[in-house]
């Protein structure tokens, strides 16, 4: 037998056995999975829609629930017929409500589905914008254990990546905060607690503002055209439409040092040349998580002096004198973080 | 019942725990304290631990983690110490290996003594982790060391100021010359025997509402925990979600760390002993006074200190029986009563859950920031006070001007070919003389004399064979192979690394790594895996985040090591070297092999490209690259510990892998099926596909029984080509591995077997692209724990030197 020949054989058996039988996504996989998971998928769908209304003090109706499932009205309709049989909800004046248990269901699935999303957040490189479809995806395969091993690894996270709070294994969940940007008034200081995720087209727009919960802002100016505000250094100007998206609550009595930074002279430290010295002031808003925590842990705290040592010979990375020690850190790094240069009298 | 025994002071006593030291690896059964040597990275921590434990020492890892350890002893004043360094960390407030490691011994193993290493020309820095360390533990020196460096650095830093600062006593070191040493030792016996109280600093200025936030949960923790010592550590690591505490809260084993210290508001008096022998054993243990301590008198229990009735055997449980025969462990016995005390209520421990739960809803999401900057404000503060400078002159300038010029645009890359190329001529010319001297040695002197012993005793032949041809000759062969090269280069570049060199490599290169996904660091890995692939793959631990690591790990077998240079150069030198002039012919030959090693390097990079695009693009990442001061490196003792910790282990892993397989090589050579033995049988069986490769059936043979080790590729090939083509007057029988003297009789011998110029170039392009050897795969499994990369490994490689060889012998039987 010819050599090629037998060699290409055996190369498309392998690929076609890695096609069907590949786990999560494989042939086998997914045909295995298929239908049953359709059921519990669109019945756990179902489950959150029910429970999002009620949050937030609405009545789910048939209308809104085929909507958001994207069924059509008969199958809608069995649906709907199969979860008032199973005892997870009621019809109610219009609409429906969750039972006891259907609520117990619906949060133990929100809390899978916000778990999932602060892992991909905090422990892999996914973009925002992936986080919640993966973690769509992902609730309707992930048992209860799972998700409790998943809530330890990540150190018992309480709000998601979207400053939704995390419902405990009991199905607690403190009560709905904040108001939309748009409420707020020019010279308000607000801190994001909530930064919805639907519809994706919005919420692709805040990421790129990048728009995090967690982060103060203060309301410069507030028009039916646009919203202006100061967020780490940058104003952001969004359109009402896609700042309703956002939701706050006011900062009561801001400490000093944690007023929303927005000192003139704010510059990143990527820019400041080697023998320079500059004041770290703070973070910008795109730098997070796991990046922000390693350049709290090297020193690198608002307050700081930092001396710009030398260049690679290659020009990234730049190394700094923090504290004391010559750190190395990328330009897209050293972007994250907003400095005032200092006189060069002052040593570091 | 009273039990005046027990109500001594027992502030002489070791604080450490036990049961937990057994579970983090501590063999506490010839020692009387255990002394954790925490510290930055970069401090001369190491430097320490080994001025403290002279040559007593050795190296191994975490218990199922892959963080090294090292551990040693000594000796004050007849008390054994034993000395456990900790890994090197900035923090212990985030959750990296590192930092879980170190705050977990100090936490559960309840050391006697944390010596908290700082470097004094950074105090502020170093303070920041030495603070954190007093929020956990009372029992803690500071061993400022580097003095003599702070010293001409113009930097005047007060000892006794930072000692009445930080609440702890202060040894001011310099552990390179050995100065303070003595001190440190005394205080350190001080502090364990209690004779030192310390009353350590704890961080304030913290926001209001995160005050009110800590006592009200620190309150719930003392409910439930009555008698721990640092319950607003406990307070701040639950409100910032670690789930190690939350664990032991839960549990109850919280209540393990109870402090065993006497509280030094309690009374002197004995207490008396009412109904419950149990709850006085613990009282009477936390009571039991500074009256004793105060007096100086030693005083140690006695072993029928304790009731053994019923009651106490049942609740008291081993400890207490314990208790009647050994003196010291009725100290156990009574805390580990008076932790069943503690923890003995589990509703007011779900309580401290809930509450913490609650609270972590309330202090925000910028809990972690808040937390860092209160430490390293306080940190700053007290460094300022013990600081005084003198304008900064002397090494800081050499260390400028060397940066400058190490790193420069001009200099950078010539500078570091230079050096790798002297670190490689240094290695290729040292060993050649002791690798020759171990192969005549062990192969033509040992060899023949144990055949001799085998037959005098008329050992039968193929237990002769299977034993002496087969396992002990592919051992000496690893050993005279790998042994003298990797006991040169190991050294050489831990030297480079201590002098702090290599950290500026890592700097130069990182732009080029960064492109590729990958890691800065890569780059000594990948110089690493030249000498050796399994020791680069324990070297990538310098790689701290996850993701980079693993592509480090992955294609590190794309670095030719030096088990594969003499293939590598053996068959340039016949095929390629005979193809020009003999003049030419070495440089030739030396240029083709030097290309290898490049396109391993180009490999290195596209596969890392590759992988963080596809497979890794989802996993974590984050960098941080610290370039350390420049110091005179310790030549001694970095040979001394190359040798111990990268050479020996990975040689005796080697042995371990090449022994069995040198007994498969004499089996198959040996064992007949039909008209033939099994190895020609098998090379008759895969010939057709290794033809299509552009190899043959006898080096596929010989790649799959000689994957314990690439040294033993060669003669394993030279072995089967005699045994199946028969060459006349060469080699020593079936199974016998054998090499030639002359390049002449091994080309003859190649030539035999069918090797042509293209069996040659995809022979050197297959040793270059395939499986790493056993050695290196399980080195894989063991650093990262994960069957699925350790296959990845493995298998990547493998089809894409298939590949390679297949696409290279086609085109090449297309074009002649």
């Amino acid at each position: 037998m010819n050599p090629l020949l037998a060699l290409l054989v055996l190369a498309a058996v392998v690929a076609l056995a890695v096609l069907v039988a590949r786990p999560d996504d494989g042939w086998l996989w997914r045909w295995r999975l298929g239908w049953r998971t359709l059921q519990r998928a669109r019945t756990e769908d179902a489950l959150k829609h029910l429970f999002d209304c009620e949050y937030q003090g609405r009545l789910a109706t048939h209308q809104s629930l085929v909507g958001v499932l994207r069924l059509g009205g008969r199958r809608g309709a069995e649906l709907i017929a199969r979860m008032e049989a199973l005892g997870l909800l009621v019809s109610a004046e219009g609409g429906f409500r969750l039972t006891d248990e259907g609520r117990g269901e619906a949060l133990r699935v929100i809390r899978i589905h916000r778990l999932w999303e602060r892992y991909f957040a905090d422990e892999t490189g996914l973009e925002p914008r992936r986080w919640h479809p993966e973690a769509e995806r992902r609730e309707h395969l992930t048992s209860p254990a799972q998700a409790d091993d998943l809530s330890v690894r990540l150190g018992h996270p309480r709000f998601d990546p979207h400053g939704d709070p995390i419902p405990t294994p009991e199905g607690e969940l403190p009560p709905p905060a904040g108001r939309a940007l748009t409420d707020f008034a020019a010279g308000d200081e607000v801190e994001v607690v909530h930064v919805e995720d639907e519809p994706d087209a919005v919420y692709a727009q805040l990421v790129a503002e990048g728009i995090h919960p967690g982060m103060r802002l203060r309301v410069v100016s507030v028009a039916p055209e646009r919203i202006r505000f100061v967020a780490d250094f940058d104003e952001v100007v969004l359109a009402p439409v896609i700042a309703a998206n956002v939701f706050g609550a006011p900062v009561a009595e801001a400490a000093d040092d944690e007023a929303t930074r927005d000192e003139v002279g704010a510059v990143p430290l990527s820019s400041v040349g080697v023998g320079e010295r500059a004041q770290v002031l703070g973070f910008s808003r795109f730098c997070r998580g796991m990046e922000r925590r390693r350049l709290l842990d090297l020193g690198l705290l608002p307050g700081t002096l930092v001396e710009a040592k030398m260049t690679s010979p290659s020009g990234d990375p730049i190394a700094y004198r923090v504290r004391g020690a010559v750190i190395a850190l990328r330009r897209s790094q050293a972007e994250q973080i907003r400095v005032e240069q200092v006189a060069q009298e002052v040593t570091a | 019942m009273t039990q005046p025994a027990l109500a001594h002071d027992c502030s002489n006593c070791p604080a450490h725990h036990s049961g937990n030291l057994v579970r983090l690896g501590v063999d506490m059964s010839d020692w009387d304290y255990v002394v954790a040597l925490a510290g930055n990275p970069n401090t001369g921590k190491s430097t320490v631990f080994n001025a403290l434990t002279g040559l007593r020492q050795h190296t191994g890892n975490w218990p199922g983690k892959t963080v090294t350890r090292a551990e040693g002893g000594f000796e004050v004043g007849g008390d054994r110490f034993k000395l456990v360094d900790l890994p090197g960390t900035y923090s212990l407030l985030s959750s990296s290996l590192d930092e879980e490691t170190a705050r977990d011994f100090i936490l559960f193993g309840r050391p006697d003594v944390t010596v908290i290493v700082v470097d004094a020309t950074r105090l502020e820095r170093n303070l920041n982790l030495a603070l954190q360390v007093l929020e956990i533990t009372d029992r803690a020196v500071v061993c400022l060391n580097l003095m003599d460096e702070a010293r001409r650095q113009g930097l005047d830093v007060d000892a006794r100021r930072l000692a009445r600062d930080l609440g702890v006593p202060v040894v001011a070191t310099a552990a390179r010359s050995g100065e303070g040493l003595d001190e440190l030792n005394r205080t350190i016996a001080e502090v364990a025997s209690g004779a030192y109280r310390c009353r350590p600093r704890r961080v304030g200025g913290r926001s209001p509402a995160l005050r009110e936030a800590t006592r009200s949960l620190s309150g719930a923790i003392q409910d439930a925990f009555p008698t721990l010592p640092n319950p607003q550590w406990v307070a701040l690591r639950l409100l910032d979600g670690d789930p190690t505490l939350a664990a032991a809260v839960e549990s109850g084993s919280l209540a393990e760390l109870v402090d065993p210290e006497v509280p030094e508001d309690a009374g002197g008096e004995a207490i008396p002993v009412g109904g419950d022998p149990l709850l006085a054993a613990g009282e009477a243990f936390r009571a039991g006074g500074k009256g004793l301590s105060e007096g100086g008198e030693v005083f140690r229990p006695g072993g029928e200190a304790f009731p053994v009735d019923g009651e106490a055997l049942t609740t008291g449980g081993e400890a207490a029986a314990r208790s009647v025969t050994e003196p010291r462990a009725t100290r156990a016995a009574a805390i580990e009563i008076a932790e069943s005390q503690a923890a003995a209520d589990p509703a007011a421990r779900a309580a401290v859950l809930e509450l913490a739960g609650q609270l972590r809803w309330r202090v925000g999401r910028n809990f972690h920031q808040a937390l860092t900057e209160a430490v390293f404000a306080e940190a700053a503060r007290i460094a300022d006070r013990a600081v005084t400078r003198d304008g900064e002159r002397g090494r800081f300038d050499f260390d400028a001007r060397l940066d400058r010029l190490v790193t420069s645009r001009v200099f950078g890359f010539p500078l570091m070919l230079l050096m790798l190329t002297v670190v490689f001529w240094l290695t290729i010319a040292g060993a050649n003389v002791p690798s020759s001297m171990l192969a005549t040695l062990l192969i033509d002197t040992v060899h023949p004399l144990l055949k001799q012993v085998a037959s005098a005793f008329g050992l039968v032949w193929w237990l002769d064979g299977l034993l002496i041809d087969g396992v002990y000759l592919a051992t000496a062969w690893v050993v005279a192979v790998m042994l003298p090269p990797m006991a040169i280069f190991f050294p050489l570049f831990t030297l480079l690394e201590d002098f702090g060199y290599l950290p500026r490599v890592a700097f130069n290169l990182d732009r080029m790594f960064h492109r590729v996904g990958a890691h800065g660091k890569q780059a000594l890995t990948m110089a690493m895996g030249w000498g050796c692939n399994a020791a680069a793959i324990v070297s990538t631990r310098i790689i701290d985040s996850p993701r980079e690591r693993l592509i480090a790990i992955v294609t590190n077998n794309f670095s030719l090591c030096n088990g594969r240079w003499p293939t590598q150069i053996l068959i340039a030198s016949i095929f390629i070297g005979g193809l020009v002039p003999a003049h030419l012919a070495g440089a030739v030959s030396a240029l083709s092999v030097v290309g290898v090693a490049v396109l391993g390097v180009f490999l290195t990079f596209a596969v890392s490209w590759l992988l963080s695009r596809t497979v890794l693009r989802g996993e974590a990442s984050a960098f941080s690259l610290e370039l350390p001061p420049y110091r005179p490196p310790r030549v001694l003792q970095t040979i001394y510990t190359s040798i111990i910790d990268r050479t020996l282990i990975v040689l005796w892993r080697a042995v371990i892998f090449a022994a069995p397989a040198g007994a498969v090589i004499w089996l198959l050579s040996n064992i007949q099926a039909g008209d033939g033995s099994l190895a020609a049988w098998l090379i008759g069986a895969l010939d057709p596909f290794g033809f299509a490769l552009g190899l043959s059936g006898i080096i596929l043979v010989a790649y799959i029984i000689a994957v314990p080790a690439n040294e033993i590729v060669i003669p394993t090939i030279l072995m089967l080509t005699v045994l199946v083509a028969g060459v006349p007057g060469v080699g020593a029988g079936a199974g016998v591995m054998f090499e030639l003297d002359s390049e002449v009789a091994t080309a003859r011998v190649l030539e035999a077997g069918g090797f042509t110029l293209l069996t040659a170039v995809c022979l050197m392009l297959f040793s270059l692209v395939h499986n790493p050897c056993s050695t290196t795969l399980y080195t894989i499994w063991k650093e990262t724990r994960s069957v699925r990369w350790t296959a990845v490994s493995a298998l990547l490689p493998v089809a894409m030197g298939l590949l390679l060889c297949f696409v290279v012998a086609q085109v090449w039987r297309a074009l002649s």
